[in-house]
């Protein structure tokens, strides 16, 4: 157990828990999201890419996926706000010896409810999903997944083969979408028993691998559900931005309107329909700000039209990245969206991206942001 | 034989920093089998030295006898009853 530094948040509070490359730090705030307390850093010198808090409101749990360069990855909990943390001796995110495979890091850990409130999903590095039924302490692959026959076609991007993005839907508790950097969507709409791939639509101007040229891999950067229509997930991919109106089965190319079709991050709005937000950086092979202008681009039309958002953001020499778990919203009315960048800013809105500020200039690259309103 | 620990896996040992186990006089076994060894006891060194596959973990230095295993037999390096195994966190930048 790892004793550190408690926040003391009121019913109602708004937290922000924040994953960087040399630990987490949490930003707690009220409604009026005025004035941000920081605390930290938790895990100090170790990598956060990912966290998850579990709302029960008689024992709500912060979790953080931790990676030690030495030591390897766990999961670790938090039952008291962050003064105390644990992970167990033997670990809980294991590869199977027969999978030859061996934990790198754990990019997402989702709670989903609709699968039961003492489960968590996990997606990981190399590309696997893992199952916690007891709040994050221990997990168990999925082995339809781990050994899926298209595995030998994936193929590590620069982030590794990372399984980023879980989306268990909110209706139907036997489909889950997941987003793997680079193989593409996946689906499963039987529980996880199998996986299909859901691309279609999505460009890919490459060939596939050697051992499979007819196999062409996407790079799928982050996906999430509309507010109000959870058959229709929005995705910002390694090159476009797209939407789905059936569940994954096909996609529409949304990005004309937007100045660059590059970017990592996508966010809906919490509670508006056809609302959606992506910060578009310059290329591929040159990842900052257009033209060193800090912009955040929304959309109120499920990607009809985009309109920038930059007051308050930095408008020239801005030249950072936002990574694909950086950027989120809060449940509030009106929302407030956070982003965290490489260069260590992490800037807020309390007006649904009409206006930002810094909250905090100096903080080592963020890696991951989650808010979370306390019951 | 002695595994002698740093602070960082010190939490995992009760705090100790050098774990020490009785052998057979006549044993030999791998530097690996020695961590699964010692992992009946003290589970998170094993889990933080060896990866998911019971390989060294990349930026993990492991010395028996003042050699680094790297550059003896890796995994298969042997170890005794009397051999000093000394575990050092990689130095790193950035």
């Amino acid at each position: 157990m790892e004793t550190a530094q408690r926040i003391t948040p009121q019913s109602g509070d708004l937290i922000l828990m924040v994953g960087t490359v040399k630990g987490a730090f949490i930003f707690r705030t009220d409604r009026s999201r005025r004035e941000f307390h920081i605390a930290g850093p938790y895990f100090k010198g170790m990598e956060v890419f990912s966290t998850a808090y579990l709302p029960d409101k008689n024992a709500p749990r912060m979790l953080m996926g931790v990676k030690s360069q030495h030591w390897g990855s766990t999961v670790n909990w938090s039952d008291d706000f962050g003064a105390s943390w644990q992970e167990p001796a033997d670990g809980n995110v294991k590869f199977p010896a027969a999978s030859n495979l061996s934990l790198n890091a754990i990019w997402a850990l989702e709670p989903a409810p609709l699968l039961g409130p003492e489960v968590v999903l996990a997606g990981v590095d190399p590309a696997a999903l893992y199952r916690s039924d007891d709040r994050g302490e221990t997990f168990h692959p999925n082995e339809a997944l781990l050994n899926h026959p298209e595995r030998p076609f994936w193929m590590p991007g620069f982030g590794g083969l990372c399984l980023h993005t879980v989306l268990p839907d909110p209706r139907d508790p036997k489909r889950i979408v997941i987003g793997i950097s680079s193989a593409g969507i996946y689906r499963s709409d039987d529980g996880g028993e199998s996986w299909t791939r859901r691309n279609t639509g999505i460009r890919m101007d490459d060939a596939g691998p050697p051992n499979a040229p007819h196999f062409r891999p996407q790079c799928a950067h982050k996906m999430r559900y509309d507010a109000k229509n959870p058959a229709r997930i929005y995705l910002q991919n390694h090159p476009g931005i797209y939407r789905s109106d059936d569940g994954g089965d096909s996609w529409i190319d949304i990005a004309p309107g937007l100045p660059s079709v590059f970017g990592f991050p996508m966010v809906a709005h919490p509670s508006c329909a056809d609302t959606a937000y992506v910060i578009p950086l310059t290329a591929d092979n040159f990842r900052v700000p257009i033209e060193g202008a800090a912009k955040v681009w929304r959309t109120r039309d499920a990607g009809a039209s985009w309109a920038p958002l930059g007051t308050g953001l930095p408008q020239h020499d801005a030249y950072f990245s936002v990574l694909r778990d950086a950027f989120i919203s809060d449940s509030l009315d009106p929302a407030g969206l956070y982003f965290g960048t490489r260069g260590g800013q992490l800037f807020a809105s309390a007006d649904e991206g009409e206006g930002w500020r810094s909250i905090a200039d100096w903080l080592p690259a963020v890696l991951c942001v989650k808010a979370q309103v306390i019951a | 034989m002695r595994f002698h620990l740093p602070s960082a896996l010190r939490r995992w040992a009760g705090d100790k920093e050098i774990i020490e186990i009785s052998l057979p006089l006549d044993l030999r076994m791998t530097i690996v089998e020695a961590f699964e060894m010692l992992a009946r006891d003290y589970p998170g060194i094993r889990q933080r030295v060896l990866d998911d596959q019971g390989n060294l973990r990349r930026h993990v230095n492991v010395f028996v006898d003042g050699e680094n295993v790297r550059f003896m037999e890796g995994a298969a390096t042997q170890v005794t009853h009397d051999s000093e195994v000394r575990i050092y966190p990689a130095l790193s930048g950035g």
